[in-house]
């Protein structure tokens, strides 16, 4: 076994973790904070790392602190109205329509997919951005195999439902 | 409409987890059906739009703040305990993970040192965003580039067709000598290929290994020795090394 440390094979993927948190939390201060912490939850568990799992490991973690976070915060207000499982509908002002028609595609997919409840979201994103085999993924949300690819498969579905609303032509990227 | 087997199979087909038997049979039904063909092509579509929108990179503040507490926690260099401690973490971060193989059987000597340097190879480009020495998608531009760099002519091949396009090269110092590295792009992650010499003619099938939270493949052929390296999944990462080999 190397003597290799935490910088060399945590750190590297921190990148990816706080993409990950930051489509988790929908903001850049409370990514910020819950990779910190989850970095220091990250350091104490350090031993118990198999290296040729750092990168799920490391996301497990992202995500395990968000939902504490989320469960603390939601017993702070009692339970009232803040639902951080689901994604929290927007005021989007008098004419959506209108002003998604305009905005670049770009803007469109972002804004669509942070819509999106967060069960779908995390898999659309750790499968697309970042890459993550169904097994992988399966370990980080901690459900079945089949479930991330159900999950897949209704968030896919409803972002395209979304996408093609706002847009009549889905335009071609890349 | 779609067909059943398409809506079965739909997901793990255009994210490549179907088995091999029923992926082709899939690929043949596509053939023959339009109104399926159509339901992939706008399912990869959606894929393509997704992976256009923004990264967001961790903030430099955040880095700097999390390279301190590592310091000052004495971790950084700590010789890594062999995972006895992993019931302590799947209670303690909730679910734990799933352990799924074991990956690190060396096949030849010193393939596990080398796969090492590889990753470090690997990580240090991406930490240090040193990818390239010439940034080109044209593989005529980046093989004459090596020319007087290197005692050997790397194979440069582009693989852009295959979703897989070739953006760039560089010199990597690994194992006490100068190689190539050819850098390839798939979602928004680099693959960084490492190719020199193999000091042997014989070629050898592709060597599947995981280190550190990045995929390894290797291969020799035609008398070089090939890895390739990336934090992309298992599947596209074996798809490209296949892909790369048959040329």
């Amino acid at each position: 076994m190397p003597a290799l440390g935490f910088e060399e094979i945590v750190l590297p993927h921190l990148d990816a973790a706080f993409n990950y948190a930051r489509w988790l939390t929908g903001n850049d201060a409370d990514a910020e904070d819950v990779v910190q912490d989850a970095c220091v939850r990250a350091m104490r568990f350090f031993a118990s790392l198999r290296h040729d799992e750092a990168r799920a490991w490391l996301f497990t973690i992202v995500r395990n602190t968000w939902y504490s976070r989320i469960a603390k915060r939601r017993r702070a207000r009692d339970g009232a109205g803040l639902d951080g499982l689901d994604a929290e509908p927007r005021d989007e002002g008098p004419d959506p329509e209108a002003i998604l028609l305009q905005r670049r595609t770009v803007d469109r997919v972002r804004e669509a997919l942070e819509q999106l409840p967060v069960e779908f979201r995390e898999v659309i994103v750790l499968r697309e951005i970042e890459g993550l085999s169904y097994k992988e993924i399966a370990s980080v949300a901690q459900v079945p195999i089949g479930t991330v690819m159900s999950r897949l498969a209704r968030g896919r579905d409803r972002l395209s439902s979304v996408l093609k609303r706002s847009a009549p032509v889905m335009e071609r990227v890349q | 409409m779609i067909c059943e087997d398409i809506r079965r199979d739909l997901e793990p087909y255009v994210d490549r987890e179907l088995g091999p038997e029923s992926e082709a049979a899939l690929r043949q039904h596509l053939r023959t059906c339009p109104s399926c063909r159509r339901v992939v092509a706008d399912r990869e579509n959606l894929g393509r739009l997704v992976r256009s929108t923004p990264y967001h990179p961790a903030p430099q503040r955040l880095r700097a703040h999390v390279s301190a507490r590592v310091h000052r926690s004495g971790i950084a260099w700590r010789v890594l305990l062999p995972w006895a401690a992993a019931a302590m973490l799947a209670i303690s971060v909730g679910g734990g993970i799933a352990v799924v193989r074991s990956t690190r059987g060396a096949q030849e000597p010193g393939a596990e040192r080398m796969m090492d340097a590889v990753v470090d190879g690997h990580v240090r480009s991406l930490m240090a965003d040193h990818l390239f020495d010439v940034q080109s998608t044209d593989q005529h531009t980046v093989k004459p580039w090596f020319l007087g760099r290197l005692d050997y002519a790397p194979p440069v091949t582009d693989l852009a067709a295959l979703g897989y396009p070739l953006v760039g090269g560089r010199l990597e110092y690994l194992s006490g000598r100068p190689v190539a590295a050819l850098v390839y792009q798939r979602h928004k992650h680099a693959i960084n290929v490492f190719v020199w010499p193999a000091g042997t003619d014989r070629a050898t099938t592709i060597a599947v290994q995981s280190v550190r939270g990045f995929h390894v493949r290797h291969w020799n052929r035609d008398g070089m020795s090939f890895w390739a390296v990336s934090e992309l999944n298992d599947a596209e990462l074996t798809d490209f090394a296949y892909a790369l080999q048959q040329r």
